[in-house]
């Protein structure tokens, strides 16, 4: 159905940066009432391109035009008044308000903060079956619900493109299905969304147009009804699709770690884990599924020594380690991917080289008795950096210049040296790149055959299935649900992750 | 640097706030003159000329001993914090640029004099309020001390003469054997006037020198004793001494502050100036004048000397007429007893 | 090479900017005040006189070590405000213990070193303590406990000094502990002291602390990501009590040299102030051992060549104290700027080199 007006109109957009990768000669046309998906992996520039368009960066380059009408944006205050809105992947939501007082924040002079709200409220919510109570304290909205108040508030400020910023992250299957059932009503009332994705399973499922961007620029646009996910990842990376499958079963009889009955209390006197139980063999890698914040990191955390459990015991092979600190576990061979890299994993201003020593300052080849073995450490990283194709201009680089990818793949190289005998993956491939992604996914499988342990946690549920021999559900600090990944779905994950019979 | 300010109080125990204007370098007698006198070096505290106390009673000193005896001089100033190395590099900067009588001014002199004295055994020196800090005895250094009590006695007088209540009130900067001095003298005059009088005593710190320095805490002080009934407060607190007043004039009419070193009728503020009922006179001009003076006449000051009534080197201020007047004759009356040493003044509270 | 030379510039150009900036500054405001910024320059840029150059080095000396003290604090993410306590309660404790002559001779001056480390880590200490185990920030309780030792030192000295006029002090030291020093020039022109060479000592301890041992790379990698040292097995409140006590016994240090090259007791000639002059110096020093040297040395000319200014000039010698200040707070701005344009120029090598090896890698 071609339309007199596109609703958003980029050309030539540029955006430098201090050296990552950034934005330059990217195009995209949104068709009014369509959902438009721009995917891409981590890195290629989506992140960017979205904040031009809602105002919180200014390109160097292009022009941007919105219904027609060229537009300059100073800030997203001004990209609200042209009718462009934007929902983050982290919601921002006060708690401790109702939904009414969520949405009239800062906009209280569109229908005042009573009655007309609440109307304008039930209309929104009634219109695109969002479902939402405006006298509800919003600490009690699952996260599908917050979702949809975040984009209800979009809408009650008077948007009509909304961009949405891997809106499905969050998000169970059932829970994206509901989502995209929204998405549908919204574009038949005439919006547009930008909808930014790298699961390409959603993008077929619900985009009306694709753009891919690559390297900071929009390689090529797609037709959904033809294109095919090999096609789309092919446009993406440049070359073919990696995907994890799982080999012959590795698993021994050796127990490498167990955990019996571990709770872990907050000081509030709350269970952030309850009685868990579980044991990994060498050579096997167990998954753990769940919806985010439900004690995937407090269990990572205990067993790596940082919280020490309330009760319970903790196994590392034949010894008690329940109380052991963190360097005496890393000491006795935990490898340790950390959930955020940033925080956790690196020394971002520190160079290569002394970042393979972090979590290795008191084994060789890192140091010597008391002292720091510089050669050592420094040939080291040489080895990952060959090994485990970390590409940067040499090891005196300070990891922060690094991409996320190869900051992870330096991350990955240090944990698996020193032959550990267990490693804790956590969101082993977020937000890196599919070159990476399968880079790390066939080290973690070489490491197995070795005869590794492996935990693994992950959002992603294909990963979960291609590398896990089991899989529990982790839902409210317990194991709701034991699975084996060559006969589970995800649908049947989601299901157990949300709590559904499983 | 904001910082160094802190730490700046280590020196000057009796110096004052002040916060005049530093006088303009036009005005220093030690750029014109050029006699043929003595030539007298002044090394002074923390503050400098313009702090309207210490340091300018001692540059008065000079500046009379300069137009007395045709003599030059060359001044130095202490900066907040300084190396005890920094205070010796201007004393052998005064003595090696000719100055024969070199005075330096407040105790934190007595250890530099006491090294840099023997290197320049033709050159005099003098500390103000100071001693010497070994047993070798220097035979070219003079100690310029003062007798506070007696000064503090008088004022004592004053109070108790002027006070309506029968309370009396003393802010003592620090806690320390110096300004006790300046509390028995103040007691017992105030006690030889009026019997049955009150005194409240207060000191800002116990020990940490910062009390010199302490408007708030001063004025903090002087207001609980006004409160406990007293209408006449004398501080010895340095720069502490402006909260004093602050306090008398919030206390209103009828309530009175006793000023301490110098005159500080005449450079307080027109606010303050009606309650300041006199002040307790350190007369460091005088020292200074009569070092240079002995100098000049051939016969150099060595080893102490202690300025009491009798050498006028302490006394008390009838700058606020209106306000003293009715005291004077029997303040006179007690300064001549003490004198003549009918009246024996204690050191200690 | 070149490259190695270029990050060599780039280390400098930050201090060279500053050190610009502050002469800027200085001279504004002496000629904003009405006197000469000229005569203040050639007064201040004149070879110091001999002895001046022996209390440049014993200055440099006290100074460096109280900024080596602070550096300590400042790589481990602590801001450690109070050395000014730290090194005055120590150095009374020091000379009390000294002057009490329990050991004879070189023994003395040894323990009494011992005792000033010990007296400055324990009071250092308990901010430490205070941060481990009840969050309190030690920026806050330094600054208290600054006060508090003030206090407590004055109570000791009244109670249990030695009183000599208006003064009072601990009891002098025999001669037999104190150590004089060297005599570069002639004797009237003093004496570099003895103790001197421990800043020299502590600045080459700390440089191989920092980075060639274990520790100090435990402490440096606290200081740049606390979530990334606990996960990496360090144990932060340990490494804060340690780095905050460590910290503390260096400045116990600080007036060491002066106490046992000339001063023989503490009291009015014990030199206030020197922690705060090795905070800003550590600053403008960015906590780098050869950086703060020069710092020091600058701060010593600074503050011992203004004595000149009272006699040659109509500046006061407190002018000084800006062009400190503004030395410390430019080295702070233009370093910020300076790395913020480094990591640009790192991140386009970056870049530069995957084009590079993508442009194979992909085809």
């Amino acid at each position: 159905m071609p339309s007199a007006v596109d609703a958003v109109q980029l050309r030539g957009i540029g955006k430098r940066f201090p050296g990552v990768v950034a934005n330059h000669d990217v195009d995209v046309t949104i068709r009014p009432g369509t959902v438009h998906a721009l995917i891409g992996e981590n890195g290629a520039g989506k992140s960017t391109l979205m904040k031009i368009l809602y105002g919180v960066q200014r390109p160097d380059d292009g022009t941007i035009a919105i219904e027609g009408e060229q537009v300059v944006l100073k800030s997203p205050t001004e990209a609200i008044e042209v009718g462009v809105g934007m929902v983050f992947q982290h919601f921002m939501l006060a708690d401790n308000l109702t939904v009414l007082e969520n949405m009239v924040l800062g906009a209280e002079k569109l229908h005042g903060i009573g009655d007309g709200a609440r109307t304008e409220i039930r209309r929104i919510s009634d219109r695109f079956g969002f479902d939402l109570d405006p006298d509800v304290l919003v600490e009690r909205l699952g996260v599908a619900a917050r979702q949809r108040l975040e984009i209800a508030k979009v809408l009650y400020r008077g948007a009509r493109i909304i961009i949405l910023d891997e809106p499905t992250a969050v998000l169970v299957p059932q829970e994206v299905d509901a989502l995209f059932e929204n998405l549908r009503e919204l574009t038949s009332a005439g919006n547009s969304v930008l909808f930014i994705s790298h699961k390409l399973d959603e993008v077929l499922a619900i985009a009306d147009d694709i753009t891919v961007m690559r390297r900071g620029t929009t390689v090529g646009t797609a037709d959904p009804a033809t294109a095919t996910k090999q096609e789309l990842a092919e446009l993406m990376v440049g070359s073919e699709l990696p995907s994890p499958e799982t080999e012959e079963s590795t698993v021994t009889d050796t127990v490498q770690l167990s955990l019996s009955d571990v709770t872990l209390t907050d000081e509030f006197g709350r269970n952030l884990l309850s009685d868990l139980s579980l044991t990994i063999r060498r050579g096997e890698v167990l998954g753990i599924a769940g919806v985010e914040g439900n004690g995937q990191a407090e269990l990572v955390e205990t067993i790596m020594g940082m919280r020490i459990p309330t009760a319970g015991r903790i196994m590392l092979g034949d010894e008690d380690v329940t109380h052991w600190h963190t360097r005496r576990l890393r000491e006795a061979g935990i490898g340790y991917i950390p959930e955020d890299r940033h925080r956790h994993g690196l020394l971002l201003d520190a160079p290569l080289w002394e970042n393979r020593i972090l979590g290795h300052q008191t084994r060789p080849p890192s140091s010597k008795g008391m002292f720091i073995n510089r050669r050592g450490a420094r040939k080291d990283t040489e080895r990952i950096v060959a090994d485990y194709d970390v590409r940067a201009p040499g090891i005196d680089t300070p990891s922060r210049a690094l991409s996320g990818g190869n900051q992870q793949k330096l991350i990955v190289g240090r944990e698996m040296s020193g032959d550990p005998v267990l490693l804790i993956a956590s969101h082993p491939t977020r937000g890196v790149d599919v070159g990476a992604q399968a880079a790390i996914w066939d080290h973690i499988k070489r490491a197995r055959r070795a005869g590794l342990a492996v935990l693994l946690i992950s959002a992603d549920l294909d990963e979960l299935i291609g590398l896990s021999d089991t899989i529990q559900v982790i839902l409210r600090g317990r194991f709701v649900g034991t699975f084996d990944p060559a006969k589970v779905t995800p649908q049947d994950l989601g299901t157990a992750m949300t709590g559904g019979a499983a | 640097m904001a910082t160094l300010a802190l730490a700046g109080c280590g020196g000057g125990s009796d110096s004052e706030g002040g916060g005049g204007d530093k006088p303009a370098a036009s005005d220093d007698v030690c750029k014109t003159a050029d006699g043929d006198g003595p030539k007298i070096g002044l090394a002074y505290d923390v503050g400098g000329r313009g702090d309207q106390s210490f340091n300018d009673s001692a540059y008065a000193g000079m500046e009379k001993a300069v137009s007395d005896f045709d003599a030059t001089c060359i001044e130095g100033e202490a900066t907040d914090g300084e190396a005890e190395s920094a205070r010796e590099d201007r004393l052998r900067n005064m003595a090696e640029s000719g100055a024969t009588a070199i005075v330096g001014v407040g105790f934190a002199y007595s250890e530099s004099v006491n090294a840099v004295a023997p290197d320049f055994p033709e050159v005099n020196f003098a500390v103000i309020d100071g001693f010497d800090p070994d047993d070798t005895a220097n035979d070219n250094v003079a100690y310029l001390g003062f007798a506070e009590e007696q000064g503090s006695f008088l004022v004592g007088v004053a109070a108790a003469e002027k006070s309506q209540s029968g309370t009396i009130g003393f802010v003592g900067g620090v806690n320390n054997e110096l300004i006790q001095k300046f509390e028995a003298g103040y007691t017992a005059g105030a006690k030889a006037a009026k019997p049955d009088i009150k005194v409240e005593v207060q000191y800002i710190q116990e020990s940490d020198l910062s009390g010199f320095g302490d408007p708030a805490g001063g004025k903090a002080a002087a207001t609980g004793e006004f409160d406990k009934g007293a209408d006449v407060v004398y501080h010895a607190a340095g720069g502490s001494g402006s909260g004093v007043f602050d306090a008398a004039v919030e206390a209103g009419e009828g309530n009175w502050a006793i000023g301490v070193d110098s005159d500080q009728y005449l450079t307080a503020t027109a606010e303050q100036k009606p309650f300041i009922l006199t002040s307790m006179l350190k007369r460091v001009d005088t020292a200074t004048y009569n070092f240079a003076k002995s100098i000049d006449e051939g016969k150099p000051l060595v080893s102490y000397t202690v300025y009491d009534l009798k050498q006028d080197g302490v006394g008390y201020s009838s700058a606020n007429e209106s306000a003293i007047t009715d005291l004077t004759t029997s303040i006179d009356e007690y300064k001549a007893k003490i004198i003549s040493g009918e009246i024996t003044v204690p050191t200690k509270p | 090479m070149t490259g190695r030379l270029k990050s060599v510039a780039l280390a400098l150009l930050a201090p060279a900017i500053a050190i610009v900036l502050s002469i800027l500054v200085t001279t504004l405001v002496i000629a904003a005040v009405g006197s000469s910024p000229g005569e203040f320059w050639s007064t201040m840029f004149e070879v110091p006189k001999p002895r001046l150059r022996v209390d440049i080095v014993n200055q440099t000396a006290m100074i460096y070590i109280a900024a080596v003290a602070a550096a300590i604090g400042f790589r481990m993410g602590l801001f450690n405000i109070g050395l000014e306590g730290q090194y005055t309660i120590a150095s009374f404790a020091a000379a009390s213990f000294a002057g009490a002559a329990y050991l004879g001779g070189f023994a003395n001056v040894i323990a009494s070193l011992a005792v000033a480390m010990l007296v400055g880590a324990a009071w250092s200490g308990i901010a430490g303590l205070l941060k481990t185990t009840r969050g309190v920030s030690e920026v806050i309780s330094t600054i208290m406990l600054n006060a508090i030792a003030v206090t407590l030192v004055g109570y000791f000295l009244n109670n249990y000094g030695v009183k000599e006029g208006n003064t009072v002090h601990t009891k002098n030291l025999e001669p037999s502990s104190t150590l004089g020093g060297f005599s570069p020039f002639e004797d009237r022109d003093g004496e570099i002291w003895a103790l001197s060479i421990v800043a020299l000592l502590l600045g080459i301890g700390f440089w191989v602390l920092l980075n060639k041992t274990r520790f100090g790379f435990d402490l440096r990698a606290s200081g740049q990501s606390e979530s990334a040292a606990l996960a990496s097995g360090i144990n932060p409140k340990r490494m804060i009590l340690i780095s905050m006590m460590l910290s503390g016994a260096v400045a116990g240090l600080i007036w060491m040299p002066a106490l046992f090259g000339g001063a023989r007791n503490y009291g009015t000639s014990f030199q206030v102030g020197l922690g705060f002059l090795g905070i800003a110096v550590a600053l403008l020093g960015r906590n780098r051992p050869v950086g703060m040297l020069f710092g020091a040395l600058l701060f010593a000319f600074l503050s011992v060549k203004s004595n000149d200014l009272t006699f040659g000039t109509d500046v006061s010698p407190s002018i000084v104290q800006i062009t400190q200040g503004v030395a410390v707070l430019a080295v702070v701005v233009t370093y910020e700027v300076v790395r913020r344009w480094r990591t640009r120029l790192e991140q386009r090598a970056v870049s530069r080199e995957l084009t590079g090896t993508t442009a194979g890698a992909t085809s």
